[in-house]
């Protein structure tokens, strides 16, 4: 699981049918201070994250194709969580 | 999933059986400033990447590519992509905050 901050959505009409209907949003990796580390990489969003908030995504593929509901989905990043608060 | 960009297409004369009927895209992946709308030559640093593609995507679209193994999830036999094309975009937003 990585902690990373929402920076931008993409739309796409033709894609995986997994993918159809599910808000994809860009994210930005964090490091330990909440810098940007690395590039943006693209989560599936069951839960609507706003710009900018921070949200904790799993990184394995299996939750994510039980969330798209099928097993032979690419898909790999889904977002688990939109944390409040991170505390050192 | 990353987003990249078509820059060209790979054709192949020999190949393993798994291969045949396969179109395969070269993609170059997108540095954050082109996600905001910087022009996509000349192209971003970092490797290209042989994409696999049943969607159609041509030269000079952007994709949603995924690697590692979740890019032969889709297959019915095992297959040995790194490299699927998720997504055809049509549109990004991209706004990271100021001074990140």
């Amino acid at each position: 699981m990585i902690e990373a901050r929402v920076d931008g959505m993409i739309i796409a009409t033709v894609c995986h049918p997994s993918l159809r209907g599910c808000r994809t949003v860009i994210c930005q990796p964090l490091d330990e201070h909440g810098r940007a580390e690395g590039p943006p990489v693209l989560a599936v969003d069951p839960y609507g994250a706003g710009e900018h908030q921070t949200v904790i995504i799993s990184t394995d593929g299996s939750k994510t194709r039980d969330y798209v509901g099928d097993p032979k989905s690419p898909l790999r990043n889904l977002i688990l969580a939109v944390s409040d608060e991170v505390r050192d | 999933m990353r987003l990249g960009n078509v820059i060209g297409r790979v054709t192949l004369s020999q190949q393993d059986a798994a291969y045949s009927g396969a179109r395969f895209l070269l993609v170059q992946p997108l540095s954050p400033a082109q996600m905001g709308g910087a022009p996509l030559s000349p192209l971003a640093k970092g490797s290209t990447v042989v994409v696999y593609d049943n969607l159609g995507a041509g030269p000079g679209q952007i994709i949603g590519f995924t690697e590692g193994a979740e890019a032969s999830a889709p297959f019915e036999q095992p297959t040995p992509v790194d490299a699927f094309n998720a997504a055809i975009v049509d549109r990004i937003f991209y706004n990271p905050p100021a001074g990140a």
